[in-house]
């Protein structure tokens, strides 16, 4: 009995918290029908292989071709050249190529699991294609290689997952834990009696989100310590390049977890529309993997977001140790996306 | 420059369920103290919080100091000190921290020691505000209210919730403010406050302000400057027989009937005549002068207690 009426009363509490009750019941059905609606004209796995094409064509070719048909991999043909751009732009998951008498597959390093999947449908393929062709006692696998679109080699898979997880992190860090201080606070009246000082929003907004970044980066900072004491996982590129890119992207997603904090009126609510926002950049940010069996509309738009280009810049500068000038147009639009939100924050703020 | 800190004018202000403020018009002087009183839920502190630029009104002009908010909002901030009825800081925030940070926000500000001094929190300086009493908590609030030199300082229930010393030394506090030449707005729900530390006061009731003046005129205006009260023991009886007898009008409080008088010499022989012919069994007998409670029961027919 007095479970029940405990039992009772939160439910009662929490529905009347109507923005919470609202976003906790209708995210996973807006979850729900925005990917529903967005794949539902995809059939199968979309499971994608590129396919370099040889100068001269052997029968061999064509019936691997047939065979990874067959078994619904999505082939993509580009001459050696096209498939080198598309690799190294990181779209790729899976590639094969031509290789003195067999193959060669070459498989994404941050897309491990689309491009295992792949690899293992090509494999099969092959196994297919050499049966069909001279039913083959004894049939050849293609040899795999792990590369990232830096062109470097797997030789500690941490080493790859550790520049995701960081830039995962600091956007968790900035999306979770600065908004919902900032709801937290102001539920709890802590900033009201700033409302009638003369301090000006945007100074208090700018200093916090500066706290936030300081704190970010010195965790940040830990954890690459920590990556190369124990995994010896070493940052290839510049430590002023990994620092701006981890300044600019932290930045950008705490001036978001700002402008966010001002749509919930609670702590809970914020949860909600956090994850509303949380959620959807990261699975459709093409990053963890790729979205290759959504409508191209979809891709298009996912590419003016902001997470990827943060991802990309961070692991090309860490993992392969390259400059920031092929991320000029990436980092500005994270930067974009940095101040829009950091306007929008200082736009809707309330005190109270 | 004005002669007035404060001038409102159809002041109005409605939550979707009750209407709080239904047209309030009010003038305060430079150098004075003036009181807000009247009972929980009168609308004193949302009219206090729209002249602080916390709340916007639906209707009405305020011209604050000579200014107003629409276009001169940091100018205004600049020049007063509000004191809130829940000051909530970081709960580790030290009281002298909490003075600086608050007095770099203001062109113009006091030094944290002097503040500290003036409130009697110099023990407390370095305390986290988390570990500070309720009375102390409400001195630094009152104390960060003046961080910034104000002209005019609001201070909304600055002493609720305190025990009765710490009411006085608060008191103190605000008579200083005064004799340093700040003119001060507050809000109180105690008549005994509102007298002993405004200059004028408007009583509010239901959002209206329902009469202005120095609190001695008020009294004076009731044409009833004593009250005669019987108490009895254990709860009184009622009192309409004795009243029809007496030819005067008694109210009934909890353990005692108070009997408003212009001349109580006169009154008292009359008085105890009736009470002997309708065996009254009262205990005691005083005669005190009208208050402030008296002039809120006499407009409102309802106490400022209740």
């Amino acid at each position: 009995m007095l479970l029940w009426r405990q039992f009772a009363m939160e439910w009662r509490l929490y529905s009347r918290d109507r923005a919470a009750l609202f976003w906790t019941m209708a995210f996973p059905v807006l979850l729900l029908l925005g990917f529903g609606t967005m794949f539902r004209d995809s059939a199968g796995l979309g499971l994608k292989v590129v396919r370099v094409v040889p100068a001269s064509p052997l029968p061999r070719d064509a019936a691997l071709d047939q065979a990874m048909t067959d078994l619904q991999l999505k082939v993509v043909r580009l001459s050696k050249a096209e498939a080198e751009a598309q690799w190294s732009q990181g779209e790729t998951a899976a590639q094969v190529e031509p290789d003195g008498d067999g193959y060669r597959l070459r498989l994404n390093s941050y897309l491990t699991a689309q491009a295992g999947a792949a690899a293992g449908l090509v494999n099969q393929a092959w196994l297919v294609a050499q049966a069909r062709l001279n039913g083959s006692p004894d049939p050849q696998r293609i040899p795999a290689q792990v590369e990232s679109p830096g062109h470097k080699r797997a030789t500690n898979y941490a080493s790859f997952l550790l520049p995701g997880l960081l830039g995962l992190n600091l956007v968790s860090m900035g999306l979770f834990s600065v908004g919902m201080v900032n709801v937290a606070y102001r539920e709890k009246g802590k900033f009201r009696r700033l409302a009638v000082t003369p301090l000006p929003k945007w100074v208090f907004l700018l200093g916090q989100v500066i706290h936030r970044l300081t704190v970010t980066v010195l965790q940040a900072a830990i954890l690459l310590l920590v990556g190369r004491l124990v995994f010896g996982i070493q940052n290839q590129g510049s430590l002023a390049n990994l620092l701006l890119v981890m300044t600019l992207g932290t930045g950008c997603f705490m001036a978001f977890g700002f402008a966010l904090s001002s749509f919930a009126d609670t702590s809970e609510g914020y949860a909600a529309i956090s994850n509303l926002v949380f959620l959807p950049l990261m699975l459709l940010s093409g990053v963890y993997f790729t979205l290759d069996a959504a409508p191209a509309w979809l891709q298009h738009a996912v590419a003016t977001l902001p997470l990827a280009p943060f991802i990309k810049a961070l692991r090309a500068v860490f993992n392969d140790g390259a400059g920031l000038s092929g991320h000029g147009a990436g980092l500005a639009i994270v930067a974009a996306w940095g101040v829009a939100a950091f306007l929008l924050a200082v736009r809707r703020f309330r005190w109270a | 420059m004005s002669d007035s800190a404060l001038r409102i004018r159809g002041l109005r202000k409605a939550f979707p369920k009750v209407v709080a403020v239904d047209g309030v018009d009010l003038e305060v002087a430079r150098g004075e103290v003036f009181g807000l009183l009247g009972p929980n839920g009168a609308g004193k502190t949302t009219t206090l919080e729209i002249i602080e630029g916390l709340t916007t009104a639906d209707a009405g002009d305020i011209e604050i100091l000579g200014l107003n908010w629409k276009q001169q909002g940091r100018d205004i901030r600049s020049r007063i000190g509000v004191q809130l009825q829940s000051t909530s800081l970081f709960n580790k925030i030290t009281p002298r921290e909490a003075l600086e940070l608050y007095g770099s926000y203001y062109p113009k500000c006091r030094s944290a020691k002097e503040l500290l001094e003036l409130v009697q929190l110099e023990d407390k300086a370095d305390a986290y505000h988390v570990t500070l009493s309720g009375g102390q908590q409400q001195r630094l609030a009152l104390a960060l209210a003046l961080v910034n030199d104000p002209e005019l300082v609001f201070l909304d229930e600055p002493t609720t919730g305190l025990d009765p010393q710490a009411r006085r030394s608060l008191w103190e506090v605000v008579r200083h403010i005064k004799a340093e030449g700040r003119t001060v707005m507050l809000t109180t729900h105690y008549m005994d406050e509102a007298e002993a530390l405004c200059d004028r006061l408007a009583i509010m009731d239901h959002g209206k302000v329902i009469a202005t003046g120095t609190p001695a005129s008020l009294i004076a205006d009731l044409a009833i400057p004593s009250v005669v009260e019987l108490t009895f023991e254990g709860g009184a009886p009622e009192p309409s027989p004795f009243a029809s007898r007496l030819g005067q009008a008694v109210e009934r409080r909890a353990d005692l009937w108070e009997i408003p008088t212009p001349d109580p010499k006169a009154l008292l022989p009359r008085l105890l005549e009736s009470a002997e012919a309708e065996a009254i069994p009262f205990h005691q007998v005083h005669i005190r002068r009208a208050t402030l409670e008296d002039v809120f029961l006499h407009r409102t027919g309802r106490s400022l207690r209740e």
